[in-house]
Parts: C-alpha cells; structure tokens; sequence
C-alpha cells in the first residue's frame, strides 16, 4: 500500500497549487474545462486499472491522458460552434468509461485480495 | 521495480489532475454565484422579485419619510415648548430666590454700635420693597416670600435672626433696584431713617451700581396648595333634568 503514498501526495500538492494559483478560469471555458476534467479523470482511473492488471505503460497513460482532455474539450467546443451537443455524447462516453474503469478497478482488487487471502489459508 | 515503472507517470498525472479539479472546483462556485450564467427563467423570476422589493423599499421609505417629518414636527414643539418652560422657570426661580442675582441697588450698613432691634430691620425691608426693591438680602440670607426676620436671646445678649439665622455684626442690607428711588424711599422726612435718627441710630447707605445677591438657601416645599379653579357655571339644561 506505501506504493500509493507518492501518487496521493501528488494529489493532495495538486489540489493546494490549485487553489493556491489566483488564475481563474474565463467563466465561458467552464464548460470545456468540466469536460476535460472529466475526460482525465477516465484516464487516471485507466491508469490504475492497467496497473491492477499490471499491464501499465507509463507513455499510454501521459498520452491519453493529455489527447483525452484536449480533444474533449475541442469537441465540446467544435459542438457549441456547429450547434451540436457533442458535450452531451463526451460526457456519456467518458462517464461510461469512468464507471467500467471503476468496476474493473474494484473486479481486479477483489481478486487479489481474495487469492491473497487463499495463499495465507494454505 | 514494477513499482517504480509506474509512480512516477501516476504521481505525475494525479498532480495534474489534482490542479484541474481544484480549479474547476473554484470555477463552478462562480459560476453558481454568476448572474450571465444563470438561465433566462431565473433570472426573469429574479428581476420580478427584486422589483416587488424595490416597490415595497420605496413606499416603505416614503411612509417613513413622512413619519420622520412629523416626528420632526413634534420634536420642534416640544423643544418650543421646553424653551418656554425653561424661560418660565427661570424667571420664577428669579422671583423665588433660587438663583444668585445682579444689579445695581443699595448697601445699607449697621454697626453695632447701632441700637436696632429686628423690628427695624422689618422696618427697613418693608420700606425697600414699598421703594420699589427687587431682591433684598440681609447678610447674605436672601429675603424670600417666607422669610423671616425675628429675634433669639440668650443669657448674655439678644441678637436678630433672618430664617432662624444669627446676624452678626456689622449687618449690611443688601438690595437690587432703582439706587435713587430706594435712597429716597428710606430717607424721606418722618420716615424710617429719620425714626431711626431718635434712637441714635444712623444705618450708612450707600449706592452700588451692582451688587450680588445670593441664592436662597430654603427650600420651600408645598404640601397643601392647589391651584383655585372657579367652579363651572351649572349648565342650562340642569333644571330641565330636576323637574322631570
């Protein structure tokens, strides 16, 4: 579990530069920026999905997780400007994505934890 | 070594991630606390709200407004009214002796080689106020309405009061009016100066063009007065009602 210490610090100094920055947001790119939080946070949770089935690759993770929330974002706009909800279709996939992400993720950890607790028994 | 394959993209990403959530987070309370991003329903139901609001402030203000101006009103009267009273009350305590007064007047002396009995005192006062005297002390007691002038004895010797007060030696009269007139007043032939004189006694007056004259130091307290109302005429109508 110490494994987690670094990524979770890296949330928790995340989170305080974020607050810390005076930067604001222009209140018209809220929308694209809700979508590209949305999109990295599939992304994040791809990623510890791939290392509880250990098949994480480092390059996957950056490049998905950069691609995902910009081109999110691009499509919501792109949508905006076509008058077309693409946001309504980004948000669908990625929460799909989100709550798979999620089931696999808990799937995986009950498993390890299940053949763990058969290995003690043996 | 798996481990370190994948904490630091991980950690790198969550820093990230971490920073966009927080922004997003501070983003989206503005915008819940933003007018433009409000929806159109809202923001007519608002308008609608705050202008009832706005009407009820303002009639609210002028109903206040006007409260505020007879408030006023009133309180101009009564300050006109607690002048007056004040004046009123000034002028009394004038006449009562209940403030220390100024003025020109007249100084009567009395040594004590003098032969005077209270009686002459009496004498004396009652002659000022007939010579037109507006305020009278005898030794720094002041002469009011119920002043009295009388004498006390002991084994020894008999000496004049003024309220119960000793005089002592030497007297002196003071009094507040017109110098000549009180002048005259005491010293017209066959009056009290020249009675005076048979005795041997020869009080000095001399005028002052202004002289103090303490306050009253009695306080005269009224348990039985009333003021006189006379009684109302009975009405007309009265010997109709007897005779039926």
């Amino acid at each position: 579990m110490t494994m987690w210490l670094l990524p979770i610090l890296g949330l928790i100094i995340g989170v305080l530069v974020g607050s810390a920055v005076t930067f604001q947001i222009p209140l018209i790119y809220v929308k694209y920026m809700s979508i590209a939080v949305l999109a990295s946070l599939d992304s994040v949770l791809g990623g510890i999905r791939s290392i509880t089935e250990s098949h994480f690759d480092g390059a996957v993770l950056l490049t998905g997780f950069f691609t995902n929330a910009l081109l999110a974002a691009l499509l919501a706009y792109l949508g905006d400007r076509l008058g077309v909800d693409l946001y309504y279709a980004a948000v669908f996939a990625f929460g799909v994505r989100l709550f798979h992400n999620l089931a696999a993720i808990r799937h995986q950890l009950l498993l390890q934890y299940r053949t763990k607790k058969n290995e003690q028994k043996r | 070594m798996a481990k370190q394959r994948w904490a630091i993209p991980i950690t790198f990403v969550f820093i990230i991630m971490g920073i966009l959530l927080s922004l997003q987070f501070q983003a989206q309370n503005r915008i819940s606390s933003e007018l433009s991003m409000q929806r159109t329903e809202n923001l007519i139901a608002m308008v609608r709200d705050l202008s009832e609001k706005r009407q009820k402030l303002a009639a609210e203000i002028l109903d206040l407004n006007s409260k505020l101006r007879t408030q006023m009103q009133s309180d101009q009267d009564e300050r006109k009214l607690f002048n007056s009273l004040n004046e009123e009350l000034i002028k009394v305590q004038t006449v009562t002796g209940k403030t220390p007064l100024e003025g020109p007047g007249l100084n009567i002396y009395i040594d004590q080689t003098m032969p005077i009995l209270y009686v002459d005192i009496i004498h004396i006062v009652n002659e000022l106020w007939a010579a037109g005297a507006e305020a009278i002390s005898i030794n720094n007691f002041r002469v009011t309405q119920d002043t009295s002038v009388f004498y006390a004895e002991n084994e020894h010797s008999m000496s004049i009061t003024v309220d119960n007060n000793v005089l002592t030696y030497p007297i002196s009269v003071k009094v507040i009016g017109d110098p000549n007139n009180l002048e005259k007043g005491l010293t017209i032939p066959g009056g009290i100066m020249d009675n005076l004189s048979l005795y041997k006694a020869y009080p000095v007056l001399s005028k002052v063009e202004s002289l103090t004259i303490p306050a009253s130091s009695n306080i005269s307290e009224f348990y039985f007065l009333n003021e006189y109302k006379p009684p109302e005429k009975p009405v007309a109508t009265t010997p109709t009602t007897q005779q039926s």
